[in-house]
């Protein structure tokens, strides 16, 4: 590990307000040649922000950049990028259409005269890189076509494609471990940003903590525990995994949800759930764990009756609703809260009242004979408000206007309210505050003990193992194993990657 | 999924930028969010600042833009509200309202027609097409069937009109529901075809032109039981009749049909996000069919209301150079696809047809023709501002909503502090 | 440690779709064969490929094929009605309207505004903007075009001021849908009024009652020597004028552009992921904001051909919905040039059809009027398929 005597990086102060609201207030934040140091917090810390700054994406209010000892200023990306700053997102920031070298070039690209591309250069610098940092990738391909785990090796190459000496990165720890041997060879100093503990200490030499804009300490990575970070996160001693009661799976009844060998095409006809089997009983929270993009998107649209699956069978408390549609699903008992709650959950420039009313419109109570009941709608949603403890508005206010919690909270009160017979919660945590999340948690295990059956799909680890009386793992469309809540992460995490079945040779 | 990406997704949804969750944010959707604010603040500004832009054309070409203005107004008859104003001024001035009147009742049914969509999330610039084949199933029902009775023929033939319309809007609305079809470039086509159908049925031996003027290019004249009774005016000297409150009748059914009925929740929970729509069982196929089918009715009316009320037959001239459709767009845009402001909208898109029109419009002042073409520059203008949020946002600066909608990254900092 | 992609199953068999493709293929052929030279004079052989074609379409459809399984039915519809009538029609008809020749040099007489108000738009969608305002450019260039022949008493200085005109307008649609982040369609339908106005406005403050005066400087055909008389070819092509010539050699340069130079796939990047885009340093503002008044300049050359070159004068609203057939073009060849020569080919000839017509029946003639604009409507329904238009299209960009 390299350690010269000057940052490589350095950040003085930076403060950032966004009218009266401070994002980052008065931040030191530095970074040495080789090393890495994480940058920790919740959501809404300050930490995107800052590399916001860093990247040139906003101007500091206050504060100074230094870059090898001198002073900068970083007024755009492509200032950033000549300073050597390289930022590294995920497959947000590539064309999908256009293939591993065209995304990898973009701006700088190799030509031969008069502008005319040279792919060949391209592709042998691809080539190059991928070789050095051990990062397979090819070339040729398209992204869109790519898994994500290799779009990700992509923004890293493309981040050293472009000389970055510091490299900003929020990526899953897996990738970077791969490279950070090489890149700390290099000198290559290495911003990492998370919110996850176990994550950071895996990785960084030195850990600074921000909360609500400041900075609250730095500290080296010898001598920090998950615990003593967490205090330092959220400032009191937190509960790292909420109290759950063993559930009492009703296997006398019929299932709530039965899915008998289902296989559903996604929107590019290729076939992304591939004869899954699962069944949910009342009383129960099954959870469906597995990298993204094995399939559980399609899997919840065929369960919540938005895709139509190709074969198989979907049985909700013994009615068959396979192929049906969403309206036959619901009246069969289904009640869905989606992934994306801004997107497909509610209708943001609706009131909450009108929100509050998504699911169930159709029944008489809220529009008999096609007239709508406006005096209905705002009594239920009062009531649903006050029951669920929203705030920040009342029955008349925009969605648009609540906060990320509340407004899963609306969601949530919603589906609940219909009295469901099978819940499925499709990353119900996503985005959410510790606080939040703690809500979400608390309520699905009340639901799952009113006898409900809940299923429950999520990519976060400690979600799963929280709430689940049993997790199934999904791997290429198929449920390929079984476990306990108390299954380790090594064994979920074999099984997540194919580990269990002998690989066949994939399409990389 | 990184903390960094999940951040800005959020930052980005919020703030309606890219990523496709901005398609979630559509413009009837920003439209929708300050509609509700209920500020007539911003239609007034908009129309101001087209207006003094026009002027300002009218100043290039040598006018007096002030003069122009003044004598637009005069033609419009508006005046004729004023008190003070008596004498043969008035019964001029009634004669010239009369007229005003006349011409925004179609504005009201086509800004409805449009407004309609646009509150579904659809573009209808299909309205001229709409019209015409209402139109002409309105003069052909009118002309025939002369021997029923004045109530149930004059029904029969806006019920006609109203069909037509919606047929032909369903066609557009059928493309889109099951292939996909864009209705902007489907519903232009279907303007172009409805124009050419009648130019060539009314036309030099077409099948509908009139067979007792065979060298004139029209249809044969509506019947008079078909006839509109006309209530302010002289019957014989173009009054006004019945047709404006049927119009504004249907201002108010446009009304009853978004916030009183189910399929109004469907078409607004459409047209502000059609994701979370269809996550709620809503079929958005199905809603876009009904929505451009109702539109055409409403289109297919206005039709009807002006063969019925004041023109008795097509020329196919008229055919050819008809412009409500288009105005129709920007009457709905001014009004926010509200009800009430496609009303007012219509007013005042109506007393500038009057205004410059070359009957009304003192040639010495201002050439009509000119004065059309300005007309053209101001409802540009206007739908440009109106494209944009600008103004509105300008004027709107109170309400939590509008601030998250565009400055997302402020509003959660606050959220979570 | 890589996670393996998706079992990808194997592709469904193409049939549905060759079948729907040959539909499309069949009624062209039932179509063609009443005409001169093949002059078949009983419809009956036309209705039965004409059947065969719907019903291809029909499976077609069945089959999630649907689009091309409309197309194919709908043409096939079309192409029946077509030998139907063509068989009533009289041999000597036939042969007047449909003589090839002239009929191919009527078609690049109409292909070569649409051609040129596509290309334009293919620039413009291309970096992420919706161009509705293609119409509108067009009118601008056809007014300014002929005002400044006529001013200047040459063609060139015409052509120039068109181009400078278009691209005024575009900066004005560039301004609103880039920089204040308008809806584009609505913002472009806003363009199209204000350019009627404008254009109108000018004609009469400028021309009065008597509309362009006759003799204007005009754009000139080139001659082809040696083909120029020789029969087809001599007819077709020999005689077609400058601009017509400069936009088909335009189309496979722009091709080369897009997808071969490092400006091009910069301008493809911006309108697939403009944040991936600004993340390398690129502007997307920049990039957008030339893109449009590039698309701009583009249509105005288009409409500066309607009237410099081909009719010689000006009248209000000239451009007659030329622009969404153009923009329809764009979408028909999928955002390549390649493919918006062959759509406004199509539509071209379709229009030159139509102008041949009322030789035969001065009535039907007006009806056929329609034909471009319906074609156009059963090419973007029926044989478009999935083109995806580039990703970010519509969405403004926000950088904060």
């Amino acid at each position: 590990m390299a350690d010269s005597a000057r940052p490589a990086l350095e950040l003085r102060g930076i403060t950032k307000k966004f009218g009266s609201v401070v994002a980052n207030d008065r931040v030191d934040f530095d970074v040495y040649p080789g090393e890495v140091h994480a940058l920790l917090g919740e959501n809404g810390a300050g930490k995107s922000t800052l590399m916001s700054v860093l990247y040139g994406l906003y101007r500091p209010t206050d504060g100074e950049i230094m870059v090898d000892g001198q002073q900068v200023e970083i007024d755009s990306p492509a200032r950033a990028i000549a300073l050597g700053i390289g930022m590294v997102h995920q497959h947000f920031m590539l064309v999908p259409v256009m293939t591993v070298a065209e995304n990898l070039v973009l701006g700088n690209e190799p030509t031969q005269a008069g502008g005319v591309l040279d792919l060949d250069a391209a592709r042998t610098r691809v080539n190059e890189l991928s070789a050095r940092y051990g990062l397979a990738v090819d070339p040729d391909a398209t992204i869109e076509d790519v898994t994500v785990g290799t779009q990700q090796r992509v923004e890293i190459l493309r981040a050293l494609y472009r000389g970055a000496r510091i490299l900003v990165t929020a990526q899953e720890v897996e990738d970077l471990m791969a490279v950070l041997g090489r890149l700390k060879e290099d000198g290559t100093g290495i911003v990492f940003i998370s919110h996850k503990l176990g994550e950071v200490l895996l990785v960084a030499d030195r850990i600074t903590v921000l909360r609500r804009g400041k900075k609250i300490d730095t500290v080296r990575r010898a001598g920090a525990t998950e615990q003593s970070l967490a205090r330092l996160v959220v400032g009191r001693d937190v509960l790292l995994s909420v109290e759950k009661t063993p559930g009492h799976p009703d296997r006398a009844s019929e299932p709530m949800l039965d899915v008998e060998d289902l296989h559903v095409r996604d929107d590019r006809d290729l076939e992304a759930v591939n004869g899954a089997s699962l069944s949910v009983m009342g009383g129960e929270i099954v959870a469906i764990a597995g990298v993204d993009g094995n399939g559980q998107q399609e899997l919840v649209e065929a369960i919540t009756g938005l895709r139509t699956p190709t074969e198989g069978r979907i049985t909700v408390a013994g009615e068959d609703v396979t192929g049906k549609g969403v309206n036959a699903a619901t009246d069969a008992g289904v009640a869905h809260i989606p992934e994306d709650r801004q997107r497909r959950g509610l209708v943001l420039p609706f009131t909450l009242a009108e929100n509050l009313a998504l699911r169930e419109y159709r029944r008489p109570y809220f529009s008999k004979g096609g007239w709508w009941r406006v005096r209905h709608i705002r009594e239920r949603a009062f009531k649903l408000l006050g029951e669920y403890d929203v705030r920040g508005g009342d029955c008349d206010t925009f969605a648009s206007a609540l906060s990320g919690g509340n407004q899963q909270k609306v969601a949530i009160a919603r589906e609940i309210s219909c009295d469901p017979k099978l819940l499925v919660a499709h990353q119900p945590t996503r985005g959410l505050d510790v606080g939040a999340i703690e809500f979400v948690h608390r309520r699905l295990i009340e639901e799952r003990d009113k006898g409900r059956g809940i299923l429950l799909v999520s990519l976060e680890y400690d979600e799963v193992r929280a709430l689940a009386d049993r997790i199934l793992v999904i791997y290429e469309g198929a449920i390929v194993g079984e476990f306990a809540p108390d299954a380790s992460e090594e064994e979920l995490g074999i099984a997540m990657t194919g580990g269990q079945k002998a690989p066949e040779a994939t399409p990389a | 999924m990184s903390t960094l990406e999940e951040e800005e997704q959020e930052r980005d949804e919020v703030a309606g930028a890219n990523e496709g969750a901005a398609a979630a944010l559509t413009t009837p959707a920003r439209l929708g969010a300050y509609m509700r604010r209920g500020t007539v603040t911003v239609p007034i500004l908009t129309t101001l600042i087209a207006f003094i832009a026009g002027g300002f054309v009218v100043l290039l070409t040598g006018h007096n833009p002030f003069s122009t203005y003044k004598a637009i107004f005069n033609g419009t008859g508006l005046q004729w509200l004023f008190p003070w104003v008596t004498g043969s001024a008035r019964s001029t001035a009634a004669f010239n309202l009369q007229q005003t009147l006349l011409a925004t009742t179609p504005l009201i049914l086509v800004g409805l027609a449009v407004a309609f969509a646009f509150r579904a999330g659809l573009f209808n610039i299909g309205g001229q097409g709409q019209y015409t084949v209402g139109g002409i199933a309105a003069v052909w029902i009118g002309s025939s069937f002369s021997s029923m009775p004045a109530f149930p023929h004059i029904v029969l033939a806006i019920a006609g009109a109203a069909l037509a319309g919606a047929a032909w809007a369903g066609i557009a609305g059928a493309l889109k529901a099951t292939l996909g079809v864009n209705e902007v470039i489907s519903t232009i086509m279907l303007n172009w075809i409805a124009i050419w159908g009648g130019v060539w049925l009314f036309g030099l031996g077409g099948p509908l032109q009139d067979p007792h003027q065979s060298s004139v290019p029209t249809s044969s004249p509506v019947a008079a039981s078909a006839k509109l009774p006309v209530f302010w005016g002289n019957a014989s000297l173009q009054g006004l009749d019945i047709g404006l409150f049927i119009a504004l009748g249907a201002a108010v059914v446009f009304w009853v049909l978004l916030n009183r009925t189910r399929f109004g929740f469907e078409v607004r929970a459409v047209g502000l996000n059609p994701d979370a729509a269809s996550y709620a069982g809503i079929s958005v196929a199905r809603s876009y069919f009904r929505v451009m089918a109702i539109c055409g009715a409403f289109a297919g009316i206005a039709a009807a209301m002006d063969i019925l009320g004041w023109k008795f037959s097509l020329f196919t001239n008229d055919i050819q150079f008809s412009t409500v459709g288009f105005i129709g767009i920007a009457v709905a845009l001014l009004g926010r696809n509200s009800a009430v402001g496609v009303v007012f909208a219509a007013l005042l898109f109506g007393a500038l047809e009057t205004g410059t029109s070359d009957r009304y419009l003192d040639p010495s002042v201002f050439d009509p023709n000119l004065a059309s073409n300005l007309t053209w520059m101001i409802q540009g203008l206007i739908v440009l501002l109106v494209s944009t949020d600008v103004i509105a946002l300008k004027v709107l600066s109170s309400g939590r909503g509008i601030r998250v909608l565009f400055k997302g990254r402020a509003k959660r900092e606050e959220a979570s502090a | 440690m890589s996670v393996g992609t998706l079992a990808i199953s194997p592709p469904r068999t193409a049939s549905p779709k060759l079948i729907g493709i040959a539909g499309l293929v069949l009624s062209v052929v039932a179509w063609v064969i009443t005409l001169p030279p093949f002059l078949v004079r009983t419809p009956v052989p036309s209705i039965l490929i004409g059947v065969a074609a719907m019903s291809a379409g029909a499976y077609a459809f069945v089959n999630d094929e649907r689009r091309i399984g409309f197309g194919a039915f709908a043409l096939g519809t079309l192409a029946i009605a077509g030998a139907i009538g063509n068989t009533n029609s009289g041999v000597g008809h036939l042969k007047v309207v449909f003589t090839w020749s002239i009929l191919v040099a009527a078609m690049l007489r109409y292909a070569t505004p649409l051609l040129w108000a596509a290309l334009g738009g293919i620039i413009c969608e291309r970096s992420g903007v919706i161009n509705i305002a293609l119409e509108g450019m067009m009118l601008m260039g056809a007014y300014f075009g002929i005002w400044g022949a006529d001013v200047f008493g040459s063609w060139v200085i015409g052509v120039l001021i068109a181009i400078v005109a278009g691209g005024l307008l575009a900066l004005v649609h560039a301004i609103f849908s880039i920089h204040l982040r308008a809806n584009q369609v609505v913002s472009g339908t806003g363009i199209n009024f204000l350019a009627l106005g404008i254009t109108g406005y000018f004609f009469i403050a400028h021309y009065g009652d008597n509309g362009t005066p006759s003799g204007i400087s005009q754009v000139p055909n080139v001659k082809i020597p040696g083909i120029q008389h020789v029969g087809f070819f001599g007819n077709a092509i020999g005689d077609a004028n400058l601009l017509t010539w400069i936009a088909i050699l335009l189309v496979p340069a722009l091709s080369f552009f897009l997808f071969r130079t490092r400006w091009g796939l910069r301008l493809r990047a911006v309108g697939e992921k403009p944040r991936a885009a600004d993340t390398v340093g690129l502007s997307v503002i920049r990039t957008r904001y030339l893109a449009v008044v590039a698309s701009g300049m583009l249509a105005a050359l288009g409409g500066a051909y309607l009237s410099v070159a081909f009719v010689g004068s000006f009248n209000q609203n000239m451009t007659e919905g030329r622009g969404f057939i153009a923009l329809a073009a764009v979408i028909f060849g999928k955002w390549r040039p390649a493919g918006a020569l062959m759509a406004t080919l199509l539509f071209g000839f379709a229009s030159a059809l139509a102008d041949r017509l009322p030789t035969f029946s001065q009535s039907l003639g007006t009806l056929f009027q329609a034909l471009p604009y319906l074609l156009t409507l059963v090419a973007v329904a029926g044989i478009v398929g999935r083109s995806r238009p580039p990703a970010s299209i519509g969405i403004p960009y926000v950088k904060e």
